[in-house]
């Protein structure tokens, strides 16, 4: 304000001082006219009415001048610091006249408004840019890696680093797939995702489950969820997020608990596996000399082993099963030739017990879409299920037809002992049997259980009706191989193989 | 591929299997059916041996002792190692895997055969249909 008050002060005085000129050169040329006694009073009027006007417009500009100088000086200023536009040189005040310290004292101001304003700048540019110090990446308590164009790893946070114990600079540069050899429960990788969305999207969010990373050391295998965020027009050039969410101790436990069936079952098809080579190796070799009967004993026996290795599977199966994780792999098949097979392999257990099977199967059934393996074990569980209750009954019908809902629908039928009313609706239930026949029937009650398992896996459904002491009758249907195949939709004719719980592809190559 | 020929095309197996009747049938049926097999039964001699890149075609086992299978499939994969193995790596086992862990393998293998559900005969039939790899005699 003192400068302000100095400024007003200075410019009134030198407005009153120029105005003081105007009038003393007004009055003096009057009088020197007067005095002359040259002009006539007309023409003196005229002459000193001309100086006063003159003279005006001369303190007007003068005074219009001093006291704009300073405003040009502080536009000048202001004009120096703005970013944009060509740039003005900072201004000199040695020539101002009058509001010197005024406009030094602004210009000061403005200057260090600036130099505030471009250092607020200055250090937003660094902290967007310099995502090592971001409070974000390092504050987040899980392992985040971010990826360039090139899918080049450029920037790891410090909680990374400790979850892989390797060093920044051993990852930073890096090709992602290098630096972290990631397994995946499917085909959809990190990589095959980003190639995807790199044509298709400009951002994308994925997830993956169950993904396995093996670091260096004695079984040091990570197991974690996976996020990822694909950004392609991130300024920084920060196209992709990774972040992992580890669950290597739960999913390690998933693992073991499979591991005590997935044992078990080692051992028994260690010898298994010898059976099934030895009774070829005798088949070969032996085979053309034998009679027909000690021929039949040693393909019966090759069924026995076959069966036993497809029951093997079973147990597998319903662990698989406990665990979501049953898998069948469906491929058109005739039905008849599916039945054909079971009936015959179960048919000298039928025998021994005086029992025939008889079939009634429709000639015009279409081809169904089966798990040979699977459904097999359903109809042989069927099978040996009336053996097993026909108490003393003499024949089991074997029925299959196209039903009204356009499935194959087949049906098992004993005269035997039949099932109380009571106990049908937890009839396929795990390890439920009969109580009236456990102490009589040995079994494991496991058989109807895997069975609904397996046809409601295939898309079909299993039911049971039955009467006491007039025997029981097992129906269950599958899909025509068509329909199963409109269903997938991929037209992939290797066969389809689908979950208990949805579609998903597979590449297996050991039931082929 | 002249079908006619009666020798494979792929000769040289080694089998690597710490179960010896398993083996000794492999061996029996793939000898009579014109291959050249050798057997060894823990997986570190089996990898050394491996590693001379001799062999056309190696069964492995997942279940051998010292060195376990799936860590001899991931060495003689690795592209580090020297002298690299061109051959096939036919995965032989009786232990279950999760579908996770079973499509890893399959991925760096090329075969999954579980023994319990094939024959030596079938087993047979199954190496004469691979393909050779490109490059490979």
């Amino acid at each position: 304000m003192d400068f302000y008050t100095k400024y007003r002060k200075q410019l009134g005085q030198r407005t009153l001082l120029l105005i003081f000129a105007q009038q003393l050169l007004v009055v003096g040329a009057g009088w020197l006219l007067y005095e002359s006694h040259q002009v006539t009073t007309i023409y003196m009027l005229i002459i000193i009415s001309g100086l006063a006007i003159f003279g005006s417009i001369l303190v007007a500009h003068l005074v219009t001048h001093i006291s704009s100088e300073p405003v040009k000086k502080i536009w000048q200023a202001i004009q120096h610091i703005v970013p944009q536009g060509n740039p003005e040189p900072a201004p000199s005040l040695d020539d101002l006249r009058i509001g010197h310290e005024l406009v030094a004292n602004l210009a000061n101001h403005v200057y260090q408004m600036a130099s505030i304003v471009d250092d607020i700048e200055k250090t937003n540019t660094k902290q967007v840019k310099d995502i090592h110090t971001s409070f974000v990446a390092n504050a987040l308590p899980l392992p985040l890696i971010v990826l360039d164009k090139n899918d080049n790893v450029v920037y790891t946070n410090e909680v990374a680093n400790q979850y892989f114990d390797v060093p920044v600079s051993e990852l930073e540069g890096k090709n992602v797939y290098t630096a972290f050899d990631m397994s995946f429960a499917n085909e959809q990788t990190v990589e095959a995702w980003l190639s995807d969305v790199r044509q298709n999207s400009v951002t994308a969010n994925h997830a993956w489950e169950r993904v396995r990373i093996g670091l260096p050391g004695q079984n040091n295998t990570k197991q974690f969820d996976l996020a990822a965020h694909y950004n392609k027009s991130n300024p920084m050039g920060y196209e992709t997020m990774l972040v992992l969410f580890d669950h290597t101790e739960v999913y390690s436990q998933d693992d073991q608990a499979m591991s005590f069936v997935a044992l078990s079952v080692h051992e028994l098809r260690t010898p298994l596996t010898l059976l099934r080579g030895y009774i070829e190796v005798f088949d070969e070799e032996l085979g053309p000399n034998l009679t027909p009967e000690l021929r039949g004993f040693m393909q019966k026996m090759d069924a026995s082993a076959q069966q036993l290795a497809a029951f093997v599977d079973n147990i597998l199966n319903v662990a698989k099963i406990e665990d979501n994780q049953l898998t069948l792999q469906l491929h058109e098949e005739k039905w008849d030739e599916v039945l054909n097979t079971v009936i015959g392999d179960l048919s000298l257990r039928a025998n021994v017990r005086g029992i025939t099977i008889k079939t009634d199967i429709a000639t015009d059934l279409p081809t169904v879409g089966v798990d040979r393996y699977s459904i097999y074990e359903v109809v042989a569980n069927l099978l040996d299920n009336a053996i097993k209750y026909s108490k003393g009954t003499k024949e089991i019908h074997v029925t299959a037809i196209l039903n009204k809902d356009g499935m194959v629908e087949t049906s098992v039928k004993d005269f035997g002992l039949g099932i109380d009313g009571s106990i049908l609706p937890h009839i396929f239930d795990k390890f439920y049997r009969n109580h009236r026949n456990r102490s009589q029937i040995g079994g494991t009650g496991l058989g109807l259980y895997l069975s609904h398992a397996i046809v409601q896996a295939h898309g079909g459904q299993i039911s049971v009706s039955s009467k006491v002491d007039e025997g029981s009758t097992f129906s269950f249907t599958v899909l025509p191989y068509t329909k199963l195949a409109d269903a997938n939709k991929t037209g992939d004719t290797n066969g389809i193989t689908r979950g208990a719980h949805g579609w998903i592809k597979n590449h297996s190559l050991y039931r082929d | 591929m002249d079908q006619s020929t009666p020798t494979p095309h792929l000769k040289k197996v080694l089998c690597i299997e710490d179960e010896h009747f398993i083996s000794e049938l492999y061996a029996r049926a793939l000898t009579k059916a014109g291959y050249d097999v050798d057997v060894q039964l823990d997986g570190q001699k089996g990898l050394a041996a491996a590693q001379t890149d001799t062999y056309d075609i190696i069964l492995l086992d997942l279940m051998v002792p010292n060195i376990t299978g799936i860590e001899v499939l991931r060495t003689l994969r690795d592209s580090k190692q020297t002298p690299r193995f061109h051959g096939k790596v036919i995965i032989t086992t009786n232990l279950e895997q999760r579908d996770d862990v079973r499509s890893d393998i399959e991925k760096q293998a090329d075969g999954y055969l579980v023994k319990a559900e094939i024959t030596p005969r079938q087993l047979v039939e199954f190496l004469t249909n691979l393909e050779p790899t490109p490059g490979q005699a």
